[in-house]
Parts: C-alpha cells; sequence; structure tokens
C-alpha cells in the first residue's frame, strides 16, 4: 500500500519538514511506503505526481495553509492540522490506511471532464472552465442593470451604471486576460500565468477578442514552458529564475508577438467574423442557429458541444449575444426533449428511464446537456438524431427570432431576470418547440419494449 | 552551507537560567541580539510571540523552536539553549521542554537558509539526534548530533 501526504504551515521554515520526517518515519517503522510532498518557504519539493496519485490508497493533508484537493478528488483524504503529524503521525496513517479507498469516480457518464483529455483541447477547455464563472458573473450583474430600462446604465451616478461598471467595465474586461492566463497556467503551470494574462490583456486592447486570447494565451504558455526548461543559471541565481527571469522574458516576448505579429490580422479576422453575425440576414442567421444547435446536441458536453459553447461565450466578449441564446437553447432541449419523451411515450422506455427522465427534466431547464447521455448511451442511433434535430430547430429559431442573451448560463432561471433574454416570449417558443421535435421524433423512431420487461 | 554557519559557538547555551516560556524567549533572544544578528531586538521578538500566538512552537519531545521571519533580522542565524531541568513551554504534548532552537531568518531569506533549517527540523525529529543534543558539553558535540 502507498500512502501520500502533503505538510505545509504558514511560515514554512520548520513545521513543515518536522511534520514531514515524522510522518515518513512513521510509515517506514510501519512498513508503509509514503511519498512527503513538503511546501514550505523553499517551495514545493518532493512534488506528488499524477502517477503516485494513481498508485496511492490514501492522502494525508497536514497543512495550516489552504490546499487544492481537487487533484486528489479520486483519494481518501485524511485532514490533519500540521501539530497532528508531528504528535500523532502513526495515528494518522492508521486512519489513512483504514479509510476505504474512493471507487475511482466516473466523472464522464455526468460530464466528460477535462482531467481525460490531454493536449490542446484540455488547455482551452482548462482556460474556458476559469472564464464560465467570470462570464456568468459579469452578465448576470450586466442583466440586472437592464431591470431600470436597457438604457438606464447611460445615466452617470445611478445604480444602474455603477452595475454597468462591474459586470460590463470590470468582469467582461477581464474575460480575455483570464482565458488566455489559465490556457497558459495549463500548459506551463505557475509560469504561464503573468505572460498569459499580459497577453490576453493586449489582445482585448488591440480588439483581437477571445480568438487573439486564444491564440494569446498558448503562445505564452509554450513560451513560458520552453523558457523554463530550458534556462540554466548557476545554483546562486536559480531562486531569480521563477520571479523574475521567466516573467520578464516571457512577457516581453509574447507582449511583441501580440502587438506586431498577431493581433492586427486576428483582430481583421475578429472584426469581419463581428459584423457577419452583427449584420446577418435571417436566413444566414438561422442556418448558423441549426448548426449552432446540432453541435451542442452531437456530443452533449464533448469537445464538439464545447466548441459551440466556446464561441458563444466568446463572442459575448464582442457584444455579439444572439448566438449565445442559441447555445443556450440547443443544450437545454435535448434533456428536455428526452424527459417529454418518457412522459408522453411510456410504453417505450423502462420504469428505470421514466424515473431518469424526470431527472434529466431538471437538468434541461438547467442547461446541463450532459443530462442526455444516459439515454443516449443506451441507444444512440435513436437517440442522437433525435436531440440533434431538436436542438437544431431550437437554435435556429432563437436565431431567426433574434433573441439575445447576455449570461452564458443558467437555463431556465436566468430567463427570470428581466432584460436578462431579449425576445424572451420567442425564446420560449423556440425551447419549447425544440423540446417537442425531439420528443415526437424519439417517440416515433423508439419501438416499444417487449412485453416481458414492462412489469406494468 | 553548513550548521555552523549558522550557528556559532557564541550561540550555545548550555544551561539555560530561564524557569518559563516568557524568560526562555528573552534569554535566547539577549543572545542572539549581542551577537549583533538583529537590527531591532524588540520588533524581532514581537514577532517571535506573534508567531507563538497562533499555536505553541514548542512541538512535544522536549522541543521548542520559536521562530521569526522579519525585517529586522540582519542575517539568518540560530541560537540553542538546552535546559536539563525542563521548562514548561506550553508544547503540545504538555511535557517539559529541554532543547530550545530560536530562528530567526531575514523578511527575504535566501533558499539556503532555509534548506539547512528544514534539514535541522527534520533531524530533530530523530530520538537518537534529540539524546545526544542534551547529552552534549561542547560546541562540537553538537554539531557532530546533527552530522550523521
Amino acid at each position: 500500500m502507498k500512502l501520500l501526504a502533503i505538510t505545509s504551515c504558514p511560515t514554512g521554515i520548520a513545521h513543515t519538514y518536522m511534520a514531514a520526517e515524522s510522518l515518513q518515519m512513521a510509515a517506514k517503522a510501519m512498513g508503509i511506503e509514503m511519498k512527503v510532498e513538503t511546501r514550505g518557504s523553499v517551495g514545493v519539493e518532493n512534488e506528488i505526481t499524477l502517477q503516485d496519485i494513481n498508485e496511492a490508497h490514501a492522502i494525508i493533508i497536514a497543512a495550516g495553509t489552504n490546499v487544492d484537493r481537487e487533484k486528489f478528488q479520486s483519494l481518501a483524504i485524511i485532514d490533519a492540522s500540521v501539530q497532528d503529524a508531528i504528535k500523532n503521525p502513526k495515528g494518522l496513517i492508521e486512519q489513512a490506511v483504514s479509510t476505504k479507498k474512493i471507487p475511482t469516480v466516473t466523472t464522464s457518464t455526468i460530464t466528460p471532464t477535462v482531467s481525460g483529455k490531454t493536449g490542446a483541447y484540455k488547455h482551452l477547455m482548462t482556460g474556458v472552465s476559469y472564464l464560465i464563472p467570470l462570464v456568468a458573473a459579469g452578465g448576470l450583474i450586466i442583466a440586472l442593470s437592464f431591470i431600470f430600462g436597457i438604457e438606464a446604465f447611460k445615466e452617470k451616478g445611478t445604480l444602474a451604471a455603477a452595475l454597468m461598471d462591474i459586470g460590463g467595465g470590470a468582469a467582461f474586461a477581464l474575460m480575455v486576460p483570464i482565458l488566455a492566463g489559465f490556457i497558459a497556467h495549463s500548459i506551463a503551470d505557475r509560469p504561464g500565468l503573468v505572460p498569459g494574462l499580459v497577453g490576453g490583456m493586449l489582445a482585448s486592447k488591440i480588439g483581437s477578442g477571445f480568438l487573439g486570447g486564444i491564440i494569446a494565451g498558448f503562445l505564452a504558455g509554450y513560451i513560458a514552458l520552453w523558457l523554463k526548461n530550458n534556462i540554466k543559471l548557476p545554483k546562486t541565481l536559480e531562486g531569480l529564475k521563477p520571479v523574475l527571469i521567466i516573467p520578464f522574458f516571457s512577457t516581453l516576448i509574447i507582449g511583441i508577438l501580440m502587438i506586431y505579429v498577431i493581433g492586427t490580422p486576428v483582430k481583421a479576422i475578429m472584426d469581419v467574423m463581428t459584423e457577419a453575425l452583427k449584420g446577418m440576414s435571417s436566413a444566414n442567421a438561422g442556418f448558423l442557429g441549426l448548426i449552432l444547435g446540432a453541435m451542442m446536441a452531437f456530443d452533449m458536453g464533448g469537445p464538439i458541444n464545447k466548441a459551440a459553447y466556446t464561441f458563444g461565450v466568446g463572442l459575448l466578449g464582442s457584444n455579439v449575444f444572439e448566438p449565445m441564446a442559441a447555445i443556450m437553447a440547443a443544450g437545454m432541449t435535448p434533456p428536455l426533449g428526452l424527459a417529454l419523451a418518457t412522459y408522453i411515450a411510456k410504453k417505450k422506455f423502462t420504469p428505470e428511464e421514466q424515473e431518469s427522465g424526470k431527472a434529466a427534466g431538471v437538468m434541461g431547464l438547467s442547461f446541463i446537456t450532459e443530462g442526455a447521455i444516459p439515454f443516449a448511451a443506451a441507444d444512440p442511433m435513436r437517440v442522437i438524431p433525435s436531440i440533434m434535430v431538436g436542438s437544431a430547430v431550437a437554435g435556429a429559431l432563437s436565431m431567426i427570432f433574434s433573441c439575445a442573451l447576455r449570461a452564458p448560463h443558467g437555463g431556465i432561471f436566468v430567463l427570470l431576470i428581466p432584460n436578462a433574454v431579449s425576445n424572451l416570449g420567442m425564446y420560449i417558443v423556440a425551447i419549447a418547440a425544440g423540446t417537442i421535435v425531439t420528443a415526437i421524433m424519439l417517440s416515433v423512431l423508439k419501438k416499444n419494449l417487449p412485453s416481458n420487461t414492462t412489469p406494468l | 552551507m553548513n550548521i555552523q554557519d549558522l550557528l556559532s559557538p557564541t550561540r550555545v547555551l548550555f544551561n539555560l537560567k530561564a524557569n518559563d516560556k516568557h524568560e526562555v524567549i528573552n534569554e535566547l533572544i539577549d543572545i542572539l541580539d549581542a551577537d549583533g544578528k538583529l537590527s531591532d531586538r524588540e520588533q524581532y521578538k514581537a514577532a517571535v510571540l506573534l508567531r507563538e500566538m497562533e499555536f505553541s512552537t514548542g512541538i512535544g519531545m522536549g522541543i521548542a523552536i520559536p521562530h521569526a521571519k522579519d525585517a529586522s533580522v540582519k542575517e539568518a542565524a540560530l541560537t540553542l539553549g538546552l535546559s536539563h531541568k525542563g521548562v514548561d513551554y506550553e508544547s503540545l504534548d504538555g511535557t517539559p521542554a529541554h532543547i530550545f532552537f530560536l530562528i530567526a531568518v531575514p523578511a527575504d531569506s535566501n533558499d539556503i537558509h532555509l534548506k539547512v533549517l528544514s534539514y535541522i527540523s527534520r533531524k530533530l525529529m530523530h530520538q537518537e539526534v534529540r539524546d545526544r543534543l542534551l547529552a552534549a558539553k561542547t560546541y562540537e558535540d553538537i554539531l557532530a548530533a546533527f552530522k550523521d
């Protein structure tokens, strides 16, 4: 059996190491393999790797400071203070040994999470995952400002103006830098953050929008990673590397690239795209909605879905709100349509499926497309076409009706905020239409259950 | 860098006079200050006491390691005091402390000092190191206790 531990204390001079030694000694005496990561003032030493996590049974976190535990969600976590680890290492180890190992969580059934994916897609999604709450907060606060009337924020000194400042002036201004910063952070770890943020800020200032931000994030990340791996310094100067040398050079390089090389052409692309989207005829808009809608339903939270979603969220930063509305509508209808199908065609679904239909309904209302996955997994050839057609209808109608959505998430709840969705009535029609299309199509395609498996 | 660079012979007290926690801290800081390692004795003492308020650095097993990382420290330095009669240091395990390491680190300390301190901290967790420290009669005995 292998155990892991992290020790850390506020000053990080002595207790961190005493606790580490104490745990290691006790583990050795008990014949247990143990790896202890120390987070002291020297920095992180003996860092726990992904492989360690996979091999380990449990982790003891003996820390007086905050430790990010997301990484260890597959392990049983024993929480302790540094003092506990010094005083009673044996007790902690016994506790860790006796806890049951959490069975590997199959998160993929609910949300095909970032963790399993690798490469560029993972970095992009990490960036997007940091972006979403920011956009949600900003978007909803802007929507609050619209309660006072759609133009109310133009009056200086009013609450509406303050709300617009918070949501639009501050939160939305951080969007592209945060996206770029955390893409770079995902690639190069901590050294990536600074050049990523600065590259993103420049992308934003130049007007190259989220496309520029994504490019800035990737470039900054790989530049920082390269510098981290290739700059060799004498031992005495090594301490300057993370605080001075990498940030300075990586930021300088990405900054110059953004201003002289990348910014302008990407701005041109972005401008063309924004203009095209804004000035789109209703037939073209409907077609875009159709495509985006079908993408949302195709893999229910997978890369295609996320590509459409990222596109919509990114455009919020360029004040284009219609695709976001189409995307959310199309993301809500798959689980909603399935829920409705289990209701109108009871004979074609097992009792278990009827139960999960109710859960899917709730997930649909909350814009969690993944709620459709259990059904799609059981019968992909019938379910996926049905939800794609329904979502395409919802997306197309939403675009044709020029519905606009200023928040990137929220499902039905965001509809309750006045002015967060424009053309609200027709937006609800679009969602309802998509839901009904999916439900009817599935009811027709699905065969009746063989009678011997229907208990009723 | 070695332990002797951080702990000079002048900063080892083989027989502390102090009878309580406060006196121990004072006695050790006096030595440190007399050795010219502090720019502001009171400020450093305040930082040490502040650290003690978080939770006692009397970690049990007869050891206490009062410490502070503060701008009032000119250069990283250790002061070692031994008390054979023992002093109540509000230790985690309730037993009296016999070995006291006062650690002073400048605010902008470099990694090398911190590495030595982490090495010493780890060593102190071993029973035989503590036994050898308590039995030490000379400065050389102290260094030897950490050597192997």
